[in-house]
């Protein structure tokens, strides 16, 4: 092949592959896809992105063909017999100013609609909308409510992580803040990102559009488990909210069963250095109803971590690396009361990670504990838990519903 | 000098003993051998040491780039643990960022400035060596850490409070801010170096607006380089503080805003990018007119577009920064003054394809990286005017589809233009040239695997694929773009194979042509009918550069002694090019004498680097040699010994001698040369 055959040959076919590539982009399986918005704010983004995309392509395309023409069409050939050089020319003032202008104007057009779509995505939400505070911290994200459940006037707490339960339709006023270092919270079908600044507080508006799942995970480098600091946001019709958050405030109920009992006696002396339970009462007095008293959290850096009230109501842990309840269609069908279904804990429960998690966390998600726990951990020890000790835990938290 | 008269003049019949320096003497000139390069202030000589020194770091972050595609290959990888893949791809960016693409630069830019504006040398040729000499210790410095317990993890902006002892608790991070502010100081001297030349040592008759694109183009990086450094220095000093002597400029329990990094690191990274691009930028602009046969077109929109890109790439900085909350009133701002930073961009890109519209096209290698420059910069281009939309953005930053821009435009283009450059210039500098055929098949596998590794990840952002994970699932769509990406790296890493086979087997067949070992090589000096003055003189380029400083009447000086136009304005030969070449034969030449100096004074400062991070008595050590060298480079005579144009050798006292040429180099002293020299200096 001659070079200039060569070289429009390949420039074709990088343009045909640029293009398959794009089009088969939009592939089916991929829950983070930024080219399929579902709430109202993802899908105003993408109206403005969108035409700004197929410009770039076809100013892109019209270079390409431009320099594969130019290529061909004055390429020195080796029968030519005319002047040894071309016309020399030094430039074109007009075409020169044009190609400076045009360009601006093209931009400027691109650049109204953008400062007002900055300004309309940045406006206070509506005065209906649910405010949740989210918190980020090395390796997992914290969701807290505080809004009136159960219509008694005071302001009740909710405290929970990794699923963030929200209700359809309506807008979710994030506050997005972190415990430790910069982290970034995105969930592409609903929003845009917004970094998690220590010391700061970002909002951000989603809504969810459906009673669906919308996956997300942390996009701003956090150190050695950014990777594994996923997101779920749960959309659920609102009667099913209200019903999750009452279930939410449920007091503590203490468990029965000798293998649930003993892991309740186990998680108080083994756990709660760190992890809460609200409204825990103290297993070493069970039937006086007095509170357990919680020592305040020290080792770690942060000074949270998950707290693991109505664990079972969740469908991850460690962070989200991990599904609590197995992702398959018939689990997810479940929903969030997964557990508090007959055959729920029995078929979706993903017991042996939860086990292997207990056993030795550090080995399952890369973290900083230290040796043993210390104020410079960042992350869950190995406690070296007996497999009795286990077993039990797990019966404990299965109780959590 | 003048005989000295009164309580100091030497008793009647006493010789003067001429031994300049003493203690302090400088090495000779005529030095050969490594020893010639360790103490070299040739500009020549170090722009050498500069490519070959980014071609080993290249081979490093290359590696290191390597590693991360296996490592991503497939979902759940588990070649590299989370610890390793941060530390890996932080040293990826890192070295390729300030150890190949911007020493690449300077290689060209110290190699060629000179030459291209008739000089003999830069105007501080130690500080140029010590420009050198500190890089590589700070490459040096910052690729210990391999060694003393990992690399630098926080990614190579390194954001506050992630890089703070707390949550990176090892000493990587140390070593990225040693061995940036190493090579941040590199620069910094280089930059006043180059201005400084560019602006007092051109040629009688090289107005501004005659010297070269890339002359321009180099220029504005220096001028980039000398605000954007101080700004990345102050912001290490500030971490140096936090992280070695407990100081809590970053610490948010202390009242600090982590932004304060942010800000301080982008307003230096975001002219740090121009920096990259627009020595490379200035290399295909030598090189399109040379193989369009015409000139480059529009050379004042070229030369303003640059000054334009370098003085508006001051205003965007915080398009880093959309999704890190600084409010929209700052986030809209910034949107809109990046959009328009694409103008004179695009203006450039479109003179380039005028340049090679009308034109009598060659295809050779250098020809071919130049295409390939202006077509895979257009992409990158293209995907950061979509950035620009700072909504759209909020999706795309974090994830592969920034990944893509950057490496289409750092790869596709600065990479690109700098290999092509490399297949221009190498019979200039080395007397030999590359394989042509070998060149171009060079090429096509270069952009089909670059291609190949970068274009998918445009479609992995798209689809949610964040940056800077060590692992992704299975089931985001994300499997088979990864594998294809990694495919690409590794036909990348052949290309360069093959690029290094090239110069090897190039060489090779030169010497064998030149009659074997001991021959030296040598080309003609014009073998591509260039343009401008470094291919009047002999290649490869003598040790003097010009026997006589050219004057200068027009841009493109050279080719228009070589070609006039006739009446009906068409191109005619009035010269031979043998006529027209210098013969590179004068020997009276002064040059600046080499000196061991700079190489002692940057010595210590990794030294000292290393001392600030363990033990204070290295600093101490280190500090011995800086102060040696300083000491020593103020007290060396101005010469070295074999040189024959000392103060004290064969004087005139005409005073006329004193009125040396402008153009000539600043140490040469006066009145030494015979006047019939004189004369012939300037031409």
């Amino acid at each position: 092949m001659t070079g200039r055959a060569r070289l429009t040959f390949a420039k074709a076919s990088a343009l045909a592959v640029g293009l398959a590539l794009f089009a088969v982009g939009c592939a089916s399986n991929a829950p983070q896809d930024t080219l399929k918005p579902a709430g109202p704010q993802a899908k105003q983004i993408d109206t403005l992105a969108m035409p700004v995309f197929y410009i770039a392509i076809f100013v892109g395309i019209a270079v390409m063909v431009m320099t594969v023409l130019v290529a061909r069409k004055f390429r020195k050939r080796k029968d030519d017999t005319g002047d040894e050089f071309p016309a020399q020319v030094h430039g074109n003032f007009k075409a020169e100013i044009a190609w400076t202008i045009a360009p601006a104007v093209l931009l400027a057009c691109v650049a109204v609609p953008t400062v007002f779509t900055v300004f309309d995505l940045a406006k206070k939400p509506a005065a209906d909308a649910l405010t949740v505070e989210v918190y980020g911290q090395q390796w997992w994200w914290e969701y807290r409510y505080n809004f009136d459940v159960d219509g008694d006037g005071k302001v009740d707490q909710i405290i929970t992580a990794n699923d963030l339960v929200v209700p359809t339709n309506r807008p979710i006023a994030l506050r997005i803040m972190s415990r430790d270092v910069i982290h970034s919270w995105w969930a592409p079908a609903l929003n845009g990102k917004k970094d998690a600044v220590p010391g700061r507080v970002h909002p951000l508006t989603i809504e969810a559009p459906e009673a669906k799942e919308y996956i997300g995970q942390c996009t701003e480098f956090c150190g050695l488990s950014h990777a594994e600091m996923r997101i779920k946001v749960v959309g659920m019709e609102p009667a099913d909210f209200q019903a999750w958050a009452e279930k939410q405030i449920v007091p503590f109920q203490a468990p029965t069963g000798e293998s649930a009992v003993a892991g309740w006696s186990t998680f108080a002396s083994q756990c709660t250095s760190c992890h809460r339970i609200t409204g825990m009462t103290d297993p070493s007095d069970p039937d006086s109803g007095k509170l357990f008293e919680y020592p305040p959290v020290v080792n770690q850096v942060s000074g949270e971590v998950p707290n693991l009230t109505k664990l079972m109501t969740r469908t991850t842990f460690a962070g989200a690396k991990f599904d609590l309840r197995l992702d398959t269609p018939e689990c997810k069908a479940l929903g969030e009361n997964w557990a508090s279904e007959p055959e729920g804990i029995k078929t979706c429960f993903n017991r042996e990670q939860f086990e292997a998690w207990l056993r030795n966390a550090p080995a399952e998600k890369a973290m900083h504990p230290g040796e043993a726990p210390s104020p410079e951990s960042r992350g869950m020890n190995n406690f070296n838990l007996t497999e009795d000790q286990i077993d039990d835990l797990v019966a404990f938290f299965i109780t959590l519903q | 000098m003048t005989a000295i008269d009164g309580p100091l003049a030497l008793g009647a019949g006493d010789e003067v003993k001429t031994r300049p320096g003493g203690v302090f003497a400088r090495p000779s000139s005529s030095t050969t051998g490594w020893r010639s390069w360790v103490t070299t202030v040739d500009h020549k000589k170090i722009g050498i040491m500069y490519g070959a020194a980014a071609l080993f770091f290249f081979l490093i972050g290359g590696i290191e780039a390597l590693l991360i595609r296996l490592q991503l290959a497939t979902p759940n990888g588990k070649l590299l643990s989370a610890d390793l893949y941060n530390q890996v791809y932080t040293m990826h960016g890192t070295t390729m960022i300030f150890l190949v693409v911007m020493p690449i630069g300077a290689a060209f830019m110290n190699y060629l400035m000179p030459l291209q504006i008739g000089a003999r040398d830069v105007a501080f040729p130690r500080m140029n060596a010590l420009s050198f000499w500190v890089f590589l210790f700070g490459g040096v410095v910052l690729n210990s850490s391999w060694l003393l317990g990992g690399g630098a993890d926080g990614g190579w902006f390194n954001y506050a409070p992630n890089n703070g002892v707390i949550f990176s608790p090892s000493h990587g991070i140390d070593f990225w801010n040693m061995g940036l502010l190493l090579t941040g100081i590199s620069s910094l001297v280089g930059a006043v170096n180059l201005i400084t030349t560019v602006l007092n040592m051109r040629a009688p008759g090289m107005t501004l607006m005659k010297m070269p694109v890339f002359t321009w183009m180099s220029l504005v990086t220096q001028f980039l380089l000398l605000f954007a450094i101080p700004v990345l220095t102050a912001a290490q000093f500030l971490l140096m503080f936090d992280r070695l002597f407990g100081a809590q400029f970053f610490n948010v329990e202390q009242g600090a805003d982590p932004l304060l990094w942010e800000h301080l690191f982008w307003i230096f990274g975001h002219p740090e990018v121009y920096i990259m691009i627009l020595p490379a930028f200035g290399v295909i602009s030598e090189i399109i007119p040379v193989f369009a046969r015409k000139p480059i077109f529009g050379y004042p929109f070229m030369v303003f577009s640059g000054i334009a890109i370098g003085f508006m790439g001051w205003g965007v900085w915080a398009h880093h920064m959309f999704a890190s909350g600084v409010g929209p009133i700052s986030v809209a701002a910034f949107s809109v003054s990046t959009m328009f930073i694409a103008v004179p961009t695009g203006v450039k890109i479109l003179n380039w394809l005028a340049t090679m519209w009308g034109g009598k096209l060659t295809f050779s290698a250098p020809m071919m990286y130049s295409i390939g420059l202006v077509t895979m910069f257009t992409i990158g281009g293209l995907s950061g005017v979509t950035h620009a939309v700072a909504p759209a953005d909020t999706q795309q930053t974090d994830t592969y589809y920034i990944v893509a821009h950057f490496h289409y435009v750092l790869f596709g283009g600065a990479l690109f233009g700098f290999v092509g450059g490399w297949y221009f210039w190498w019979p200039k500098v080395f007397g030999y040239a590359l394989g042509e055929r070998t060149g171009k098949i060079n090429f096509w596998i270069l952009l089909i695997g670059f291609n190949l590794t970068f274009g998918p990840m445009h479609i992995l952002g798209l689809q949610g694929m964040p940056r800077r994970t060590y692992t992704y699932r299975d089931g985001y769509g994300f499997n088979l773009w990864n594998f294809v990406s990694t495919v690409g790296a590794f036909t990348i890493a052949v290309s360069f194979l093959i690029f290094f086979w090239n110069i090897y087997a190039s060489y090779r067949k030169a010497k064998k042509a030149a009659g074997g070992k001991g021959k030296k090589l040598t080309m003609p000096a014009d073998p591509w009918d260039a343009r401008s003055l470094e291919w009047m003189i002999p290649s490869p380029t003598p040790v003097h550069n010009f026997d006589v400083t050219p004057t200068v009447q027009s841009l493109d000086e050279f080719w228009h002694r070589k070609y006039g136009e006739d009446e009906a304005g068409r191109l005619v030969r009035i010269a031979a090019t043998e006529d027209v070449v210098q013969k590179g034969d004068a020997t009276d030449v002064h040059l600046p004498s080499p000196s061991y100096y700079p190489i002692v004074l940057a010595f210590g400062l990794p030294w000292i680097t290393w001392g600030l991070i363990y033990n204070l008595w290295f600093c101490a050590f280190g500090a011995v040699f800086v102060l040696a060298g300083i000491y020593g480079w103020i007290m060396e005579p101005s010469t070295d010994p074999s040189d024959g144009h000392s103060h004290e050798d064969d004087h005139d006292d005409d005073p006329s001698g004193d009125e040396a040429s402008a153009a000539d180099d600043a140490d040469e002293p006066s009145g030494d040369a015979a006047p019939t020299e004189e004369a012939a200096l300037v031409d």
